[in-house]
């Protein structure tokens, strides 16, 4: 019965991922360069999920971090990495690159 | 080099904490001789942390998008379940020594599954190992005096880690078992509790579990952002602004585990497994049943 269950489980998460996969949300460029976000504000509208598609141009790796959005990614030096975003709330969301503090931008849904 | 220092220090002390207490935990049972498994776990998970962050400056497409998602997800929540595993396992111990009549240890049963201390030091390193590659080499990338001072900076933060493991260890064996066993049981069941929320969170964020909105907000009183609220939210899950499904699933797992644990707590022996049989005992069985006579007497 558990193993059941558990199966149903892992079924239901694999399909609620495909289906969070299959969705073709807009996308947004966000792009690091000299050690700034750029830009450092993205304004999105509440309640629509999008695709952050973050570049880095500089030549050490970063780490894309939204703490109030569970999202750490790591981003190689001249590489392109794409962040799932989901429907926000309308408010402010601050993010960071978590190996340069110094480093800030933020995400603002209306 | 003061920034570095924090982020590596940050990083490597989960996985110092954990080694801490694996290579006190064999050193208070008397199997020392056991210290390579945790070795070679801790040595695999570097490995495994340098391959990694390889794999992750190399790829490039869907698998960079979801890749270290995945494994990230996969080893929190491998982690807890192996955490979960050895807390159960150490009460069973803690209890075996402690009363009188039990004092026959299950030798057969403590040889056999020492070797899943190695895999908690595997999983301890390697969480946050190739982030940690990745961001050392991206400081020796940058090969001017700054980038110089960014990598010595770094490489203190992980001998500093290291130090509070090793500081760990020789408190924890000047502790007596009893209060061993308490004291770690307790920050194990924070730390896998904290996983376990982690790996909710990491699970909304991707969006394979649904969005919950935050149920309350401590950021005035401590910032998970900050210095203190951010490195005990690596060691212990805390968040400022938790998700529904995150503080749901910290309290179920520090209220459930001990719950989890009741049924077998009266009756060690239940269940009738044939390895507590003494025929089956290993070699070196004699040695720790031994120790712990020393350690109870």
């Amino acid at each position: 019965m558990r193993r059941v269950l558990a199966a149903l489980v892992m079924l239901g998460v694999a399909a609620a991922a495909a289906a969070a996969l299959a969705a073709d949300p807009p996308e947004i460029a966000l792009t690091i360069e000299k050690n700034r976000f750029q830009p450092d504000e993205i304004k999105v509208k509440a309640g629509v999920p999008f695709v952050l598609v973050v570049t880095n141009k500089d030549a050490a790796p970063i780490e894309f971090e939204c703490k109030e959005l569970r999202v750490e990614k790591v981003v190689p030096p001249g590489a392109t990495v794409k962040v799932r975003i989901r429907a926000l709330k309308p408010g402010s969301y601050p993010f960071v690159d978590d190996f340069h503090h110094e480093t800030t931008g933020r995400i603002v849904a209306e | 080099m003061g920034a570095t220092f924090v982020v590596t220090l940050r990083e490597a002390f989960e996985a110092a904490l954990l080694l801490g207490i694996v290579y006190t935990y064999l050193d208070k049972v008397g199997a020392r001789h056991h210290f390579r498994y945790v070795t070679m776990g801790g040595a695999l998970g570097l490995g495994a942390s340098v391959a990694m962050g390889g794999a992750i400056a190399f790829a490039s497409g869907l698998l960079l998008d979801l890749g270290p998602d995945l494994v990230t997800v996969a080893v929190i929540f491998f982690a807890v379940g192996l955490l979960t595993w050895h807390g159960w396992w150490m009460q069973q111990h803690a209890r075996a020594v402690r009363g009188s009549v039990q004092r026959r240890i299950d030798e057969a049963e403590a040889t056999q599954r020492l070797w899943v201390v190695g895999l908690i030091a595997f999983t301890g390193v390697f969480r946050e190992g190739a982030e940690t590659v990745l961001f050392l080499w991206g400081l020796m990338s940058q090969t001017n005096v700054a980038g110089w001072g960014g990598v010595s900076g770094g490489v203190l933060g992980i001998g500093a880690a290291g130090a509070l493991g090793w500081a760990i260890f020789r408190g924890g064996r000047q502790l007596s078992l009893q209060r061993f066993f308490t004291v770690t049981s307790l920050v194990l069941l924070f730390v896998a509790a904290g996983l376990f929320s982690t790996g909710i969170g990491k699970l909304q964020g991707l969006g394979v579990l649904p969005a919950t909105d935050a149920l309350w907000d401590t950021s005035g009183l401590l910032s998970d952002r900050g210095f203190v609220g951010g490195f005990l939210g690596g060691l212990v899950g805390y968040r400022a602004r938790p998700s529904a499904f995150e503080a749901g699933g910290y309290g179920l797992y520090v209220v459930g585990l001990p719950l989890l644990r009741a049924p077998w707590n009266g009756r060690p022996c239940a269940r009738g497994r044939p390895a507590r049989s003494p025929h089956r005992a290993q070699p070196d069985a004699p040695m720790i049943a031994r120790a712990y006579r020393g350690l109870t007497a």
